[in-house]
């Protein structure tokens, strides 16, 4: 056991809540294997937390540490973040929570502009269980990217959170590329409190682990906030891969985008749930989501199901989805070219993420979520 | 008799079960350009796609030879192998595909390993300034968000990277304005100039005689309900523009 930041009694509290916290994923279709209200994140998985927090570029003018130090050394700046962003119904993150110990923290001072991504990077043995609780907090006028790295060893358990919190006109783009064992699980909660005209972009792929898990939101208080979530995921073989975006709009003139690429082949199975909410007093919100799945097999499986709620009468909502196999005309048209269907098949696949792509920082994160996704595309 | 030539004889075609093709005959001679005229509806995009080997394309009867080669039986890639281009109508948008990328794998699929990426890229470049294209094409997905005169130039850059034996031009002035129109002919002139392309022969599909003010065709065919009606040389095409397709119908007696 790693030393927890709870104590027993405050994590059987903690437990408690997340056993009464549902999912807010529906009951399980035919489709899906998983029953994710009665998934039992037993005693013994949490026996084995354990795993570690690693730094990479680690610009001089930020203060990045593990958590807890940052909570010995840097208490009132901590307190600004951890559980500031996250909200009840984050059914998982009551888990991170009540496990808690494994973490990171990344502060960057007003009007600090830090050019290369900040590399955190979460790692474990074989079997075990990581919480790790990543918070940002970015002041005014604050530029910061960052990445984070999860390495499961294999049947490896991961359920960790993170949280941003800006001050005005800062702008924080975070990544995360999940590309865990095959046997391993991967849970995930990530939200956002971005302050007045911030930017804030999540960029995340689940693309590994059987049963991935993920939860990313934005929660907008402030005017003139851009905030973007870009995903893509790609269950293959028998993974599942479950994600909520959720863009909460309480207050108006901000700008919000979702983005978002499943592709699913052999048995895989993807579920995406889009929730666009916008108040009532919320007007001239402006919130756009599209989502595309891509089936590359018959037993492949994606539910993808947009939830726009939408109290306001003056704003700007755009949803587009589309569902299906490789379009046939786009097929024909690169044959006719001489290209063969294989290959064909292979580029609009791989170009089908791109859009999401884009959003990652660095060309070698870039090339190496191509690359996993050519593999798994050749895999289909 | 030489096998040259884009060679089609009795050819039927049939898409959902109703025939629209019903017995074509005609030959594109390597080097000469054929205007293939005729209202809408008469069946000459069909031909098209038939030719190309889209898989929605029933061909039921005939055949079609490239330079002997008999292209029916073939797959989509490999008629294109052999070198035959269609310029589509209404191209695909490909989301996420770049322009460049998927011009150097067409052009590695039907020259294999002529040239390097480097090299490629020069080409493009050279063949983009003849068609008046601005560099910031190449950042682009394939014809993702293009206006439908933008797709036009890109078929046309297409056409001029892969220097097919055999061009059909399906449409390609349709919707254009006067400044697009003279671009496409300027590339087919262009095509017809180089090195690669002075032996390539044209099949034009057109339904205005527009485009024949750029390029001057050896043979002009005229297409109603599924056959060719009519055939004859360049003045064909100007008295199209000068009466319509209607007294035409009325001498062949056409049900189209």
């Amino acid at each position: 056991m790693p030393n927890l930041l709870v104590s027993g009694d405050d994590r059987a509290a903690l437990l408690e809540r997340y056993r009464a916290t549902p999912s807010g994923r529906e009951k399980p279709s035919r489709y899906f294997k998983y029953d994710l209200e009665a998934l039992a994140i037993d005693a013994a998985a949490a026996e084995r937390a354990g795993g570690s927090v690693s730094f990479e570029q680690v610009p001089s003018r930020a203060i990045v540490c593990d958590l807890q130090t940052a909570r010995r050394d840097h208490g009132e700046l901590v307190a600004r973040v951890f559980r500031r962003a996250l909200e009840e119904q984050h059914k998982y993150a009551w888990l991170t929570l009540a496990y808690g110990g494994l973490g990171a923290f990344i502060y960057v001072p007003a009007d600090c502009a830090i050019d290369d991504p900040i590399v955190v990077r979460y790692a474990g043995d074989a079997g075990a269980s990581l919480f790790p609780h990543t918070l940002v907090l970015a002041e005014r006028g604050a530029r910061a990217t960052v990445i984070e790295r999860l390495e499961l060893g294999a049947g490896g358990f991961a359920c960790g959170v993170t949280e941003i919190v800006t001050g005005d006109g800062a702008a924080v783009t975070y990544a995360a590329a999940q590309f865990a064992p095959d046997d391993a699980r991967a849970f995930s909660t990530r939200v956002a409190r971005p302050g007045r005209n911030a930017r804030v972009t999540w960029a995340t792929a689940e693309l590994g682990a059987a049963l991935a898990l993920a939860d990313v939101a934005v929660t907008i208080e402030e005017p003139g906030i851009e905030a973007a979530i870009a995903s893509l995921f790609f269950p293959t073989g028998t993974q599942h891969a479950d994600v909520v975006s959720t863009v909460d709009h309480r207050t108006g003139d901000a700008v919000s985008e979702t983005i978002v690429k499943t592709a699913a082949s052999g048995a895989g199975q993807a579920r995406f749930l889009g929730n666009i909410r916008i108040a009532a007093h919320a007007q001239h919100s402006n919130a756009s989501l599209r989502d595309d799945s891509l089936l590359l097999s018959k037993r492949a499986h994606v539910d993808s199901v947009p939830a726009l709620e939408i109290a306001a009468n003056d704003v700007k909502a755009f949803h587009g989805a589309t569902v299906g196999a490789l379009d046939e005309d786009a097929l024909f048209y690169m044959t006719s070219r001489g290209i063969t269907r294989t290959e064909a098949e292979r580029m609009i696949a791989l170009g089908f993420f791109e859009p999401v792509i884009e959003h990652f920082p660095t060309e070698a994160l870039r090339d190496e979520l191509r690359a996993t996704l050519e593999r798994k595309v050749g895999d289909a | 008799m030489s096998d040259q030539g884009l060679r089609i004889a009795g050819l039927r075609c049939s898409v959902e079960g109703k025939e629209i093709l019903k017995g074509i005959d005609l030959v594109v001679e390597p080097g000469k350009v054929h205007a293939l005229m005729g209202p809408n509806g008469s069946g000459k995009s069909t031909l098209a796609f038939s030719l190309t080997g889209h898989p929605k394309y029933d061909v039921t009867g005939g055949t079609a030879t490239l330079d002997g080669e008999s292209l029916l039986d073939l797959a989509a890639d490999k008629r294109a192998r052999a070198g035959l281009f269609l310029s589509f109508q209404y191209p695909a948008a490909i989301p996420g595909v770049k322009v460049p990328n998927f011009l150097f794998a067409a052009r590695q699929a039907v020259r294999p390993g002529e040239l390097t990426p480097a090299k490629f890229r020069a080409l493009l470049l050279e063949k983009m300034d003849v068609l008046g294209m601005d560099p910031s094409f190449l950042g682009r997905y394939l014809n993702d968000g293009f206006s439908g005169g933008e797709k036009k130039r890109l078929e046309m850059l297409q056409m001029a990277v892969l220097a097919p034996k055999y061009a059909i031009l399906d449409e390609t002035d349709s919707g254009l304005d006067v400044d697009a129109l003279k671009d496409v002919g300027e590339s087919v002139k262009a095509l017809r100039a180089s090195d690669e392309g002075k032996n390539t022969g044209f099949l034009i599909i057109t339904h205005y005689p527009r485009i024949l003010q750029h390029v001057t065709p050896d043979v002009v065919h005229v297409m109603m309900d599924g056959r060719i009606v009519k055939t004859g040389d360049a003045d064909l095409a100007h008295r199209i523009e000068r009466e319509g397709y209607d007294k035409i119908r009325e001498e062949v007696g056409a049900v189209a």
